[in-house]
């Protein structure tokens, strides 16, 4: 088992009051496994990454990832954030290069690296575009290259898709499925989408409502590779509406918990 | 460029219609005829005269400006990122912003006297406060996922500071600057027309030549001074440019 | 309540501090009083000037300047502001203009001023004018431009006359723009103002200031720039307490830094 997080509890004080987010989670994710989370807005899924990333500290319970206990940022466990954070000023290749160059791996070695996943993403003659000169889709691959580049042990991806297009959208799944399956990372995906969710993972993880608990924890047993026509199939379908039924009492709870 | 010549248009009318009128007549004595203010311009340039009071003038508002910039983005960047420092600095700044700077001149003179001192350190604290304030806003909108990311990359605090909070804050940086340059430009003609010891530099060149009733000469004087922040000021957009060539929209007033 | 005044407190603390170092070196001995008067002396002198009546005609002085050319701007740099927005052609005409000549400093044309309008108010009035013009025209101009064209749309859609769109919708719209040239160019006019009173007047808080420099009233000189101080700082405030009240729908205004 490579990402270990046993009974987490996140708890934020906002001014007066406190808000429990993640409430007792504990899961496991073996090596090479691609781990969808889905659950209702607000409902401690990003959360739970963030705190895996070591970005935020968890109120109780353990997070090991690799054997290593979780306390701080580092770049075994590659964040892909809903944003992006793409850095404005550098150009794509220098994105995409940034990590390495901090941890101060010759030019050389840089060059290579970052040509290489650049291809992988199909994006290598934009090399000395910048952010803002890119399309949404682009942008994305951009983050993509860069949080692949350093070889993290585990890719924690935070609804990287959530800004785009329907279409987009899906020609990215695609192309994240394919890439995926080159690399063969361990992966922790937020989502909102409930076709994402269960076209990308070998797991579905259901969260509740706040405060976030596991709901449920299902197998997606369906073949791999996943062409995007997978998502007609009745196979298909049958564990979309498994984890739609699962997650409607949820989304319907958070929004009586709002109007209340 | 071609924008500079678009704001020129404006004076290059008001220029022609001057001189038009100039030869009428009609105006008041004082104010020259533009060839006349191009002439005895040329003329200052030629002999070395104008150079040497422009010369003064640079020294006094670039030295001034060199120390309350590089004071204020360095004190401001670290006010944004480090608590301690803004827990400081920002009440101080905030009071005292309001107060125009130029208040302090008399109490400068009273300690420095009339001399470059006194203008220097004026230039400085009045420009102190837009690079300090422009510095302090660019670290505060960095975006918190950037640090996250780079954190993420394996970047020491250090690395963070140097490689995403000041290429990030570097928009509002040079925005305070250009406002910075400005006001420096201000204080020095302010500063020598109010009295300066060695008898030199353009404002007091300007004010010498209104009382002698030299008005070619003082229009002349004026014009440098203006030539003057206008070219300073292209210069700075020049760098800006260079330097934010990664933004999508590039600099406005 | 008693939070906001606790916070202040803790804001005025480093403020407090400076103020306790400049009366430790001034009774330290180490330097000349006359140079570096006590906060005690320089608050006796503040309030002479009261109490004797001289600051009177010399602070009305100067806020009639700063208030005649800074609501003369106002009137005019938001006309001209709406006008560029509004007509192309002045737009293309005068925005390149006033961004070119932004950083000339426009006070080196005070003897011109002078010259033509005399010592008194009128010459003063004349630059603070000018001065101001420049944030304000720009701000509105952008700020009118930058109203979302939806908002224009919503409100035709619901049967809004032009008049009604530019009152109702785009003034509004374009307020908060209009408010920050606003707010930059206040302390301007108060900068101008006092400029122009230090090179050349017969009174105004500059030339006070001015004029008990050269005199050597020191400790005057001291209290002249305090009451400038407050001035700038009332102003500020002011200004700020209008946006706040007139912008209700935006955020209130951070304080600077």
């Amino acid at each position: 088992m490579i990402v270990e997080v046993e009974r987490v509890s996140k708890e934020f004080a906002r001014g007066e009051q406190r808000v429990l987010a993640v409430d007792d989670v504990s899961l496991t994710v073996a090596e090479g496994e691609f781990v969808t989370i889905v659950g209702p807005s607000g409902c401690g899924k990003s959360t739970l990454l963030h705190l895996l990333g070591g970005f935020l500290e968890a109120s109780s319970g353990t997070m090991r990832v690799d054997g290593n206990v979780v306390t701080r940022p580092g770049p075994d466990r590659g964040m892909m954030f809903q944003d992006l954070a793409l850095f404005p000023w550098r150009t794509v290749s220098g994105n995409v290069g940034w990590a390495l160059e901090v941890q101060g791996r010759p030019a050389a070695e840089r060059v290579q690296v970052t040509d290489r996943y650049l291809q992988l993403v199909g994006l290598r003659s934009f090399k000395n575009a910048f952010p803002h000169e890119l399309s949404g889709g682009m942008k994305q691959r951009v983050a993509l290259a860069r949080v692949l580049a350093f070889d993290p042990a585990v890719l924690l991806m935070d609804e990287p898709f959530g800004s785009l297009d329907a279409q987009t959208r899906e020609l990215m799944q695609e192309e994240l499925q394919r890439i995926w399956a080159t690399t063969r990372k361990t992966v922790l995906f937020v989502t909102h989408d409930i076709d994402e969710a269960v076209y990308l993972g070998d797991r579905v993880i259901v969260f509740t409502a706040r405060p976030g608990r596991i709901k449920a924890d299902l197998a997606i047993d369906l073949p791999r590779p996943r062409p995007i026509e997978l998502k007609k199939s009745p196979a298909f379908f049958e564990h979309r509406n498994r984890v739609w039924d699962l997650l409607r009492e949820e989304v319907l709870r958070a929004r009586d918990e709002e109007s209340a | 460029m071609r924008r500079a010549a678009e704001g020129l248009a404006i004076p290059v009318a008001v220029l022609a219609v001057w001189e038009a009128l100039s030869a009428t007549g009609v105006l008041p004595r004082y104010v020259s005829r533009p060839s006349a203010v191009g002439a005895e311009l040329s003329q200052l340039v030629g002999s070395g005269d104008v150079v040497q009071h422009a010369a003064v003038s640079l020294y006094r508002s670039m030295a001034g400006l060199a120390i309350g910039a590089l004071s204020g983005v360095v004190l401001g960047l670290l006010s944004g990122s480090i608590r301690a420092f803004a827990v400081f600095f920002d009440p101080l700044v905030s009071f005292t912003n309001p107060v125009p700077k130029i208040a302090i001149l008399p109490v400068l003179i009273v300690w420095f006297g009339i001399t470059d001192t006194s203008k220097i350190v004026l230039i400085a604290i009045t420009t102190f406060y837009p690079c300090f304030i422009a510095a302090y806003a660019g670290v505060r909108q960095v975006q918190p996922a950037w640090i996250w990311a780079a954190r993420n990359m394996g970047a020491r605090a250090d690395q963070v500071f140097r490689k995403v909070i000041v290429p990030a804050a570097s928009p509002h940086i040079l925005g305070g600057l250009r406002i910075a340059l400005a006001l420096a430009f201000i204080l020095m003609f302010a500063s020598e027309a109010i009295g300066t010891a060695h008898r030199a530099g353009l404002g007091y060149l300007v004010i010498f030549a209104e009382s002698g009733g030299r008005h070619d000469l003082m229009l002349a004087a004026i014009t440098a001074i203006g030539l003057l922040g206008f070219a300073a000021d292209r210069l700075l957009l020049l760098v800006a440019r260079r330097v934010l060539r990664w933004q999508p929209e590039v600099f406005r007033a | 309540m008693r939070r906001t005044l606790l916070r202040v407190a803790w804001r005025a603390s480093s403020v407090a501090l400076v103020l306790a170092l400049w009366e430790g070196v001034a009774r330290s001995g180490l330097v000349n009083p006359r140079l570096f008067p006590s906060l005690a002396t320089i608050g006796t002198e503040f309030v002479s000037l009261f109490t004797t009546g001289i600051i009177w005609e010399h602070l009305g002085a100067t806020l009639v300047r700063v208030a005649g050319g800074f609501s003369a701007a106002a009137a005019a740099g938001i006309l001209l502001g709406f006008v560029m927005a509004r007509f192309v052609v002045f737009g293309r005409l005068f925005e390149p203009f006033f961004s070119a000549t932004y950083p000339v400093p426009r006070v080196a044309v005070y003897p011109i001023f002078v010259l033509a309008f005399g010592l008194g108010h009128l010459s003063k009035i004349a630059l603070v004018f000018l001065e101001c013009l420049y944030p304000i025209a720009i701000n509105t101009y952008y700020g009118t431009r930058a109203v979302d064209r939806q908002y224009v749309w919503a409100s035709q859609n619901m049967g809004a006359s032009p008049r009604q769109v530019f009152w109702k919708v785009v003034i509004p719209a374009a307020a908060p723009h209009i408010f920050a040239g606003l707010r930059i160019a206040l302390p301007v006019a108060l900068v101008i103002a006092v400029i122009t009173e230090m090179i050349g007047a017969t009174e105004g808080i500059g030339y006070l200031v001015a004029y008990a420099a050269a005199s050597l009233s020191r400790a005057q000189v001291f209290a002249g720039v305090l009451v400038i101080a407050i001035v700038g700082f009332v102003l500020d405030r002011g200004i700020t307490f209008a946006r706040d009240r007139l912008i209700f729908w935006e955020r209130p205004s951070v304080a600077i830094g």
